[in-house]
């Protein structure tokens, strides 16, 4: 196992410095002067001088990409040209609000997606499976913006059942205010008792977070559907079947834990391919998050902004795989051999 | 996104000629949709209104017999900027496929085939750009470069690719191994001749069933990046496009929006579909 | 089951590497720089919603907190934070006591005497008094910014007792009209901060006298600024009023548009055309269409790129379909008469531009471009969210194509395309900007002055023209408009033949109508055309 680990965790190291690299890469083919944006117009020739050699844009490249990396290391993310504070604490504030709208999108997808890939599995061939499949294959194909805008359209100014924006009722801030502890609003709210502002959280989030979980959903009950046929068509399967154990249990007694290992191994990947399908359906909703800020920042041209958005990601995404790959390599170990 | 990894066997394409229902099913709707774009020029019922007339004095027409889907904000009809907005779309699914396969599927050769350094420098090269999801990436290169159509080409193929190299090189090694492939390289055959006779024709059929796949996740992505404003632009009819230009008017003039969405995603379930179904074949 | 625990494992790593750092421990949202004021009658009176005025604005409300530079978007704020001499009446056209109770001017028009109303006080406490006023009008001169332009006929103040202040002019002119301006006109605290005033400005301070006081301001948030009342007020807070105002910056009209009609925000900046007939219909809100001076200009970079030619500009000029923008407009606009909107002195009413494609590409040609030519490939910015501006980039765009003329048109917040607007190089700038224009106060001099007048560093000049004959004749009109009105009006129309139709620095498509929608139990609400976009929000009275 600590073989494992090292190698996982090196790997891991690796390709997190490649994402800097190649983050870096991307933001100084910028056209347009960082030291411009950042020291104004009206600035004088010194003024601008003394910005270029803050950003360092006077160094040769490797030179600026060891800067780059020292800095982000040292906490030092940039400074955001339309927010004017550091991209870190930008990035600290809006997150929470992305998890807690991705987390909630990710708990609808499981529960929806996995009961609706054990049907599938059970009555494999017949109308159950093919309408979770064509069902789950219009969930992957839905464009989420489009389908944000018809969810509100309907749902919240049609028919009033849910509310149109935000991510709470901004009045409860004076009447209720919330003590925070994780960032995130629902949590806070739970762990502190604050229940207006944990209702008004929630139903606001109803809409954008069932936005967010049709893609997952259609993954995950796709998946569960693939995995659970191949384990029930297994040695062990034939077993149960022959000791008298119905269709039924076979599946979700016996082959379902073992199926949801792929499924698991999914989660990393789908986290944070919702939590950037999260970009555009914040802007839709307002949502406070990531994806606000990212619309935010493309409006202005803000590339620290960007860069931090991205690298934060991306950096995101490796850290869930190498968690869900160590947490397997635990329970499994095969998968260490791999 | 991908789907997991295939089953490493011999699979040539004759194989999928028994083609599954579903795959049947999927092909004919991107049929459509294909012949749409082809034929747009010629079935829609305002060609000029797909490309750059504009009439004012029609704004916001609702469906009718004279304008099947309406007119959008500059009088323009609807069901033309839809059929010819196919064309941008497939041409963008195209362009992205082809490149991104076609590169993947080089270094994945190499990769699989040359083992050793080769295989472990190409594997972490595609282990960092799959650390992006592929609409981030793009976002942050469309963001520097100027948007149009071409750029949303490169941003989405630059992240793309990889999957077709790990996909490939996975296939590849496997084929390498193979006694006909021992055999080849014992007679003397050059390495270059056995990679195009051997490997590379074994190593296709997986990637063309994942491309097929891909198709709709390219189109989604693309009509992302031009509803962010990072893709094509006026006057080009491109469905992400009209849909963030017709935003503001879903509650007033629904049809604006609700025919260019249902076109991405008519489109992107008619690849998910085939890809799904070819699929199902494969691994039976 | 098991994979439900590793999965819960899993979340709180990610969630933990994040907001490890974050986790100050239990400080409270909102509050995090605004210290509890005891006897603050703000947000605990009535403990209603309805005694909050929620403002909908689509673009980021503060650009410059500075009063003495201030001039953009944060004038919504702006105007009910801080207060000037005078406001401006549009139905009477005259200016109204605000700070000062009354004045007086000479004969000649050179001398203006202002009596100061008694009893105010700034946020910091100090009393509103002569030197106080004298003192923030003189900064706001010597910082020379934004409007400051508007004292130029100021030779002298004098703060004659604690209520006198008396102007000295070099040549005449109407000081109750100028001192009622949307900028640079307001009087502040100058002695507020203890170091750097510009800076403490910036910090979100301010110094006001006026019926509002920042509460918080946190740019680049969805309620990026609220306001609370300020207790000590001149003017009481006897009676129904606001007690505090949030700016809710929305993006998307749509969204705006379902907030207010689900009765979450009170006020919507501007909606498109079709909401706005939508919220004529709706009973839960009310509308009012004003017309305004608000012109929206197209403005053609003269000094490089391609646009450096002459017959390029006009060309582009050329191109735009007037008559079918202000048709898809349906109401929120109306045709233009050169730069000078109707109701000002220099406008001139048969200058109507028409579109004219063959012209068009006759022009082009002859540069060598056009259908058959060189491809032409420009660059454009406008406001993001701006759907008036938006069908005016699709028209030019289309009959652009036709063309063969690229246009690649990108939506910007204001201060990104203001700030790539003046970049030092300039080949970093745009070849056409889009932006609206109003006067500061009610003259035409503001258009021409601002927008067309050579400057050393680029402020709002973004066309980028210079000339000297054009600067010169600039230069002469306040002073004609004191005392030859005819002889100005002549200048004025010299001048927009020259800018518009020699130069074709600009095109003007089309003047704004004001169309706002707001929520059924906002009372006394009065469009000021003179303050775009402003609610003088403690007018008002909150209703059922």
């Amino acid at each position: 196992m600590p073989r494992y680990l090292i190698r996982r965790l090196g790997q891991a190291v690796l390709v997190v410095a490649g994402v800097i690299v190649l983050t870096f890469a991307v933001m100084r083919l910028v056209p347009g002067d960082p030291a411009v944006a950042y020291a104004g117009p009206k600035a004088t020739a010194a003024e601008l001088a003394e910005a270029r050699r803050q950003f360092g844009l006077d160094d040769p490249l490797p030179v600026q990409l060891w800067n780059y990396v020292r800095d982000l290391l040292g906490g030092d993310w940039g400074t955001s040209l339309h927010t004017r504070q550091p991209v870190r604490d930008d990035l600290f504030q809006a997150f929470p609000a992305s998890l807690e709208l991705v987390g909630a999108a990710l708990i609808i997808a499981l529960v929806a997606g996995i009961p609706l890939g054990i049907a599938a599995a059970r009555y494999k061939g017949r109308l159950p499976d093919l309408s979770v499949r064509l069902s789950s294959m219009l969930a992957v194909s839905v464009p989420v913006f489009w389908l944000a805008l018809a969810l509100q359209t309907v749902f919240a100014s049609g028919l009033g059942w849910f509310p149109v924006a935000g991510e709470y009722d901004a009045s409860l801030d004076r009447t209720s205010p919330l003590h925070l502890y994780t960032n995130i609003t629902a949590v806070d709210a739970l762990i502190t008792g604050n229940w207006p502002i944990l209702t008004s959280t929630l139903s606001h989030l109803v809409l954008p977070a069932l936005v967010i979980a049709a893609y997952p959903a259609g993954v995950v009950a796709q998946m569960t559907r693939a995995a659970l046929i191949e384990e029930s068509s297994r040695d062990h399967a034939r077993l149960e079947r022959a000791l008298g154990f119905g269709e039924t249990a076979v599946l979700t007694r016996f082959a379902l834990r073992p199926a949801l290992n792929p499924v698991l191994s999914l989660i990393a990947l789908v986290f944070a391919y919702s939590i950037v399908n999260g970009f555009l359906v914040e802007a839709v909703f307002n949502w406070p998050g990531l994806g606000r800020y990212a619309a935010d920042s493309i409006r202005s041209l803000d590339t620290p902004a960007i860069a931090g958005v991205t690298l934060l990601v991306a950096v995101l995404y490796v850290v869930a795989n190498l968690a869900v790959d160590l947490l397997q390599g635990v329970v499994d170990p095969r998968v260490r051999a791999r | 996104m991908t789907a997991p990894v295939l089953p490493l066997r011999r699979t040539p394409l004759r194989r999928l000629a028994g083609v599954d229902r579903l795959a049947v099913a999927g092909a004919v709707l991107l049929g459509i949709v294909v012949l749409a774009a082809l034929l747009a020029p010629w079935i829609a019922p305002y060609p000029e209104d797909g490309g750059s007339a504009t009439h004012p004095l029609e704004a916001l027409l609702p469906p009718s017999g004279a304008h099947w889907f309406g007119t959008d904000q500059v009088g323009r009809d609807v069901l033309s900027r839809v059929l010819f907005g196919a064309r941008t779309s497939l041409l963008i699914a195209v362009a992205v496929l082809a490149v991104s396969g076609v590169a993947g599927v080089v270094l994945g050769v190499v990769a699989g085939y040359a083992g050793g350094w080769a295989r472990d420098v190409i594997m972490r090269v595609t282990d960092i750009f799959l650390a992006f999801p592929a609409l981030l990436l793009s976002l942050a290169l469309a963001v520097v470069l100027q948007p149009s159509v071409t750029t949303v080409i490169v941003a989405i193929a630059v992240t793309w690719w990889p999957w077709y190299a790990r996909l490939t090189a996975s296939v590849a090694a496997s084929v390498a191994t193979r006694g006909f492939v021992d055999s080849a390289r014992c007679l003397g055959v050059p390495a270059p001749l056995i990679v195009l006779r051997h490997v590379l024709p074994n190593s296709l059929t997986p990637v063309l069933v994942q491309l097929s796949l891909d198709g709709g996740g390219v189109i989604l992505t693309a009509a992302a990046l031009s509803y962010l404003g990072l893709g094509a632009h006026e006057p080009t009819s491109e469905w992400g496009l009209m849909v963030q230009q017709g935003q503001s008017l879903f509650t007033t003039d629904w049809w604006v929006v609700t025919f260019p969405g249902l076109a991405i995603l008519v489109t992107a379930f008619a690849f998910n579909v085939l890809g799904e179904g070819l699929r199902a074949r494969l691994s039976r | 089951m098991r994979w439900h625990k590793r999965l819960l494992a899993a979340g709180a790593v990610a969630a933990v590497t994040v907001t490890a750092a974050a986790c100050a421990g239990g400080q409270v949202r909102g509050a995090a720089d605004s210290t509890p004021q005891p006897g603050s009658s703000a947000g605990s009176a009535g403990g209603t919603a309805d005694s909050t005025f929620v403002y909908v604005p689509n673009l980021d409300v503060v650009t410059d907190w500075d009063p003495a530079s201030s001039y953009s978007n944060e004038i919504v704020a702006m105007q009910n934070i801080y207060e000037s001499l005078t406001r401006y009446n549009p139905q009477t056209k005259k200016a109204e006591p605000r700070l000062a109770s009354s004045w007086t001017s000479s004969p000649d028009g050179k001398k203006w005497t202002f009596t100061l109303r008694e009893g105010a006080k700034f946020h910091t406490g100090k009393p509103v008094d002569a030197a106080a006023a004298k003192a923030a009008i003189e900064r706001t001169m010597k910082e020379g910014q934004g409007a400051a332009y508007i004292w130029g006929a100021v030779d002298k103040i004098e703060a004659k007792d604690a209520t006198t202040l008396e102007f000295t002019l070099k040549y005449a002119a109407p000081l109750d009209l100028v001192a009622s301006a949307g900028y640079a006109s307001y009087v502040y605290d100058t002695t507020a901060a203890s170091g750097d005033l510009k800076k403490w400005f910036g910090e979100g301070h301010d110094a006001g006298s006026g019926p509002y006081t920042i509460e918080n301001w946190q740019k680049g948030k969805e309620t990026e600024l609220t306001l609370k009342a300020f207790d000590g007020y001149w003017g009481g807070w006897d009676g129904q009023h606001y007690k505090k105002i949030a700016y809710r910056v929305t993006p998307e009209l749509t969204t705006a548009w379902q907030l207010l009609q689900r009765g979450e925000v009170s006020f919507v900046q501007r909606l498109n055309s079709q909401l706005f007939a939508q919220a004529g219909s709706t009973d839960t809100v009310q509308t009012s269409q004003t017309p305004s001076f608000q012109n929206l200009l197209v403005l053609f970079n003269t000094a490089d790129g391609p646009l450096k030619d002459v017959k390029l500009r006009q060309a582009l000029q050329k191109a735009i379909d007037y008559d079918g923008l202000v048709a898809a407009l349906k109401g929120a606009g109306v045709a233009a008469g050169g730069l000078v909107p109707e109701g000002l002195l220099g406008n001139i009413p048969g200058m109507t531009p028409k579109q004219d494609l063959a012209g068009a590409e006759a022009l082009l040609k002859e540069a060598g471009y056009g259908p058959g030519g060189r491809q032409l490939e420009l660059t454009l910015t406008y406001a993001q969210g701006d759907s008036d501006q938006e069908l005016l980039v699709t028209l030019l765009s289309s009959a652009l194509d036709k063309l063969n003329v690229k246009l690649s048109a990108k939506p910007l917040q204001w201060t990104t395309q203001w700030d790539q607007g003046k970049a030092k190089d300039p080949s970093k700038r745009q070849d056409i900007f889009v932006m609206y224009w109003f006067p500061d106060y009610a003259d035409a001099y503001s258009w021409f002055v601002n927008v067309f007048h050579g400057e050393k560093d680029v402020q709002f000049n973004l066309s980028y023209l210079k000339d000297a004959a054009i600067d010169k004749e600039i230069d002469e009109l306040p002073a004609l408009t004191a005392t030859d009105k005819a002889a100005a009006e002549k200048a004025y129309a010299d001048l927009q033949n020259k800018i518009i139709n020699e130069q074709a620095a600009v095109a003007v498509p089309y003047v704004q109508n004001y169309q706002r929608a707001f929520a059924k139990s906002v009372q006394g609400y009065v469009d000021n055309p003179a303050y775009p976009n402003v609610v003088f929000v403690y007018d008002l009275k909150p209703g059922a």
